[in-house]
């Protein structure tokens, strides 16, 4: 689903992603983990093609990102949900979500039949519809952000670091989410920083340090690597 | 009441609604590209340039059309000509300057103007001298002793419904909110497979074309046009939405109306005040942004980035 090759991008005369290869494959849900600061976030900006790589070629379903733009993503079949949400604050969450909806150009799905499902999948979202996404609750937001990223019912959704800011107990309602959509057989990339919960429910995991892929492997391995116990655990 | 308050106080509603389809256009402008397009007011005053060459072309295809059914027609054709050229500018110039320091296209945009305005006095015959400008129209209704043009009434009128028109636009509709997403978050909106550029198109068209009706308006109060009003028309508009607050539809016509406020009362109680009027609205300007850096509706501009 989701292909990078020896990517390499820098912010003006400095280097950031040094050679970064991962790869998603169809229904697999991956993890990138790394400290802050690693790369993380200029990892996901490079794969929805708003930062261009300096050299290597990403891949989304086969197209590659460069060539087909920010602008074409949704309609390959991904799902973003950026650092931070980045909901439109004035627009209305139905508004939000419609936006998504349209992007995606999913022939045969009717937005009605969507926002049901979502509001099944987030029961705070129905009576919120009508309300400006920014004057919701933060984990309110994160909740949208998710359902924005999922209305087109994508393939891949590409996740940084959704449940930043979160409390304990909505992180672990927000991952149980989260496994739901890996089990209805969507490829997910998941990008954190809290290892733990994301290696306990990705089948792989990545780790970033700066700009560049440390360790790779399934999680168990991951989760007994001292690396990662010496950094997270 | 007394008549003459009334006056005063319907040509304090006239000016207001001309100041507010120029100051929108700052407005929406800013809010949605984050450039201050220095030339709008420029750029809307070539409208009743083309005006006046549309109501010869009319006039020398011999179509009955006379007084104010031609003048109508006339705008019309000047709003669609004047939006075309708002969408020509940003696609010719002020592209080239997205990813530059804001300061690189207020210079950029400082510049359009006048080579716009230059264009206009060294193509349009005769452009150096002012030009008679046709009452929209010459009536009045009389309702005792105040006197209402019905020149009045029609600006007021068709501002009004342009605002509403405008709002019902960006809030209701689909590419409204599209227009609104490219101006909350430029980067998303494109996750969103909302093209920056064609929004940026569409925001030109509008802004110009409410500009032009403006323009033509004012020059239609003053009875005369000049190539080089566009900078007064321009400084007043862009004072109004900086009080108002850059990028706030509310605030451009709140500003709008508090310049047109101070712009009456100065003609009314300064002598000889019609000469500085600018001074006025300026030391307004300052006041404001001195109590309110961001103008009086505008967000802080933290929240912007
Ligand atoms: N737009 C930018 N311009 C310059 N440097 C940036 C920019 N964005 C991020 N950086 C730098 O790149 C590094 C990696 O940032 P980021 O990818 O956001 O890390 P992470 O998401 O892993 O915390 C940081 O040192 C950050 O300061
Ligand atoms: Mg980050």
């Amino acid at each position: 689903m989701l292909e990078m090759e020896r990517v390499c991008t820098s912010y003006g005369p400095v280097p950031m992603l040094r050679d970064v290869s991962l790869r998603v494959g169809e229904g697999e849900m991956v993890c990138l983990l790394g400290p802050n600061g690693a790369g993380k976030s200029t990892t996901f900006n490079a794969i929805c093609g708003l930062l261009p790589a300096d050299s290597g070629t990403i891949r989304i379903a086969g197209r590659d990102v460069k060539e087909a733009g920010p602008e074409r993503l949704a309609s390959l079949g991904v799902g973003f949900v950026p650092e931070g949400r980045r909901l439109f604050p004035t627009l209305t969450v139905r508004e939000n979500l419609r936006l998504a909806f349209d992007a995606a150009r999913n022939p045969g799905l009717d937005f009605e039949d969507r926002l049901a499902k979502m509001s099944a999948l987030f029961p705070r979202i129905e009576e919120r519809l009508g309300q400006g996404a920014g004057t919701m609750s933060g984990g309110e937001q994160a909740m949208v952000a998710l359902a924005r990223a999922l209305i087109g019912d994508p393939r891949l959704v590409v996740m940084d670091e959704p449940s930043l800011g979160l409390s304990p107990r909505l992180i672990s309602e927000y991952f149980q989410i989260v496994a739901r959509i890996r089990d209805e057989g969507k490829a997910v990339l998941l990008i954190e920083q809290n290892a733990e919960t994301a290696l306990s429910i990705a089948e792989r995991g990545y780790l970033l340090i700066r700009g560049q892929i440390a360790i790779s492997g399934a999680s168990e391995t991951l989760l007994k690597d001292d690396t990662i116990r010496h950094l997270y655990l | 009441m007394d008549a003459l308050l009334a006056q005063h106080l319907l040509n304090w509603l006239v000016l207001g609604s001309i100041y507010t389809l120029i100051a929108l256009g700052f407005s929406l402008l800013f809010g949605v590209l984050d450039v201050i397009h220095f030339s709008h007011g420029d750029v809307s005053m070539a409208a009743p340039f083309v005006a006046l060459a549309a109501i010869q072309a009319v006039a020398a295809w011999a179509v009955p059309l006379t007084g104010t059914g031609a003048l109508l027609l006339a705008i019309l054709i000047s709003m669609a000509a004047i939006g075309l050229l708002g969408v020509l500018l940003d696609w010719l110039v002020i592209r080239r300057f997205r990813a530059a320091p804001a300061m690189m296209a207020l210079v950029a945009t400082v510049a359009l103007g006048t080579v716009i305005r230059e264009l206009i006095r060294t193509l349009y015959p005769q452009g150096s001298n002012p030009k008679p400008f046709p009452a929209i129209a010459t009536d009045v209704i009389r309702l005792g002793d105040i006197v209402v043009p019905v020149f009045s009434l029609i600006v007021i009128a068709v501002s009004v419904l342009t605002v509403i028109a405008l709002f019902a636009l960006l809030n209701h509709t689909p590419v409204g909110v599209r227009i609104r997403a490219v101006a909350e978050d430029r980067a998303v909106a494109r996750l969103m497979a909302i093209r920056p550029n064609r929004i940026f198109a569409v925001t030109f068209f509008i802004a110009s074309a409410v500009g032009a009706v403006g323009a033509v308006f004012f020059v239609s109060h003053a009875g005369v046009v000049r190539f080089d009003y566009g900078v007064q028309l321009g400084l007043i508009g862009f004072s109004a939405a900086v009080i108002g607050g850059l990028g706030s539809m509310q605030g451009a016509i709140l500003g709008s109306l508090l310049i047109a406020g101070i712009d009456m009362l100065v003609q009314i109680a300064v002598p000889d005040g019609a000469s500085y009027r600018l001074v006025f609205i300026f030391l307004l300007v300052i006041g404001v942004l001195v109590l309110k850096p961001s103008g009086i509706l505008g967000k802080p501009v933290f929240e912007k980035v």
